[in-house]
């Protein structure tokens, strides 16, 4: 019960902290509309390279200028999407090609065992949950590994977290799918690690933002890592290893472990990780007022070009202008707090389902 | 190591629509519209072009608050390239237009 409260409050718990950092926000800048589509972009736009700024002022430059709501949310989901994609990536490519093949593994496997023990239809219905969940991590990771300075320790952080679980587990298939039952297991794993993760990103980084992305990354990572580990173990010892439920048929223990390691690796452990590393990042940043950071933000400029159109690459970029903060936080905060209600209750359901 | 690939069919459709008038300065979203690409295919293709030296790109001032606009056209090289283009089929040169969805 005190597990399903804490899960509880880990979206309650982002919902208000995003809600106190937006109110906080103070708009500055030249006018803009502020509406979604231009937030939605804007964050996009921070996402590209430092060559492809110019591109991301670009689209936001043309986006100010088209009029109708829904015309401005194709062209910015568009851009959005062209700019999460957008080359050049550098060394993390790398890395989002090896995490892409880490959930496209973890599908597979997920698959084979589907067919093997002949799952049915409840089977494939899990299946396309537990694929929905691998293709949001991927993105997520491809968004985080984009940010500067992020993707080491990021990535490292994940690491660090599925080690602290695998060695729970004892580093072996049979561990992993029997129940944790160490008293001090939660302490570690799931307040322990992610604290050191937040408190060690967020100085190595030297920003709270980074130090809250590299917490992200690491929680998003370390579910899918875990998760590909877990849907191997149950692959390879099928209806053995622990004990199942009385009067279940092979299939039947098998299914279960499966939507067990959907819910935990792909949202309980995440969600914990990022929540508590999230937190771990903030609180450094109070302590060390140094490390604070205002939200990054890809500057919406007004600043005009001197003189004629060039040609020299150099000249053409705006000057950066101070960032817009978003004017229409109060809408923002109310989809924030409606989000943590709707993802409450859904909690409040799985809670319930393990409970019996 | 930049890679050369031959231009889309898309790419060229945005050739010729810009070829059309290349002393004229274009705006991405017009250009978008022309030629029936949505938002997120056609900057990338932007982006490859002025890569690959065929656009010149510029920014119009803001008007007041504003933030600047970004102007596309032909670079000297883009109408030489366009001017060694086969002649395209009159049903060829632009896509066609498709729904409403298609504006972006």
């Amino acid at each position: 019960m005190a597990k399903a409260l804490v899960l509880m409050m880990c979206p309650v718990g982002i919902a208000v902290t995003l809600l106190v950092r937006y109110a906080r926000a103070i708009p500055v800048g030249p006018a803009t509309r502020g509406d979604a589509p231009e937030r939605l972009l804007r964050w996009a736009a921070g996402l590209l390279s430092a060559q492809r700024e110019e591109w991301g002022q670009a689209m936001l430059g043309e986006l100010d200028h088209i009029d109708g709501q829904g015309r401005r949310w194709r062209f910015a989901v568009g851009c959005a999407g062209a700019a999460l994609l957008l080359a050049p990536w550098g060394r993390t490519a790398a890395a989002a090609w090896a995490m892409a093949a880490v959930a496209v593994g973890a599908a597979g496997v997920y698959a084979a065992v589907t067919v093997r023990y002949r799952l049915g239809i409840g089977g494939w219905v899990w299946a396309v949950i537990e694929l929905l969940f691998l293709v949001s991590f991927t993105l997520a990771v491809a968004t985080l590994l984009r940010r500067p300075g992020v993707a080491l320790p990021g990535l490292f952080g994940g690491l660090l977290v599925t080690l602290a679980w695998l060695a729970l587990s004892g580093f072996t298939f049979y561990g992993v799918i029997a129940p944790v039952t160490a008293p001090w297991s939660p302490l570690l794993a799931e307040v322990g690690v992610p604290v050191l993760v937040g408190v060690v990103g967020t100085l190595w980084a030297g920003s709270a933002v980074a130090g809250r992305r590299i917490a992200r990354l690491a929680a998003v990572s370390a579910g899918l890592s875990l998760y590909l580990y877990r849907t191997i173990a149950v692959a390879v010892l099928g209806a053995g290893g622990p004990p199942g439920t009385p009067g279940w048929t092979a299939g039947q223990n098998v299914s279960d472990r499966l939507g067990s390691n959907v819910v935990f690796d792909l949202v309980v452990i995440p969600l914990v990780t990022a929540t508590i590393g999230w937190a771990a990042a903030a609180a450094t940043a109070r302590i060390r007022p140094g490390l604070a950071a205002s939200v990054v933000s890809v500057p919406l400029t007004a600043a005009v070009p001197a003189g004629a159109p060039s040609r020299d690459p150099a000249t053409r970029l705006p000057e950066a202008g101070p960032a817009i903060r978003a004017r229409s936080w109060r809408r923002t905060a109310w989809l924030l707090l409606l989000s943590a209600g709707v993802a409450t209750a859904v909690f409040l359901a799985v809670a319930s389902g393990l409970r019996g | 190591m930049q890679r050369n690939r031959p231009p889309s069919a898309q790419a060229i459709s945005v050739l010729r629509a810009l070829a059309a008038d290349p002393a004229q300065w274009r705006y991405g979203y017009d250009l978008s519209a022309e030629v029936h690409l949505k938002s997120g295919s056609l900057y990338p293709m932007l982006v490859r072009l002025a890569d690959r030296g065929l656009l010149e790109t510029s920014w119009e001032p803001g008007q007041g608050s504003r933030p600047p606009r970004h102007l596309y056209r032909l670079s000297l090289a883009g109408r030489e390239y366009v001017a060694g283009l086969p002649a395209a089929r009159a049903d060829r040169a632009i896509p066609r237009p498709r729904n409403r969805w298609s504006e972006a």
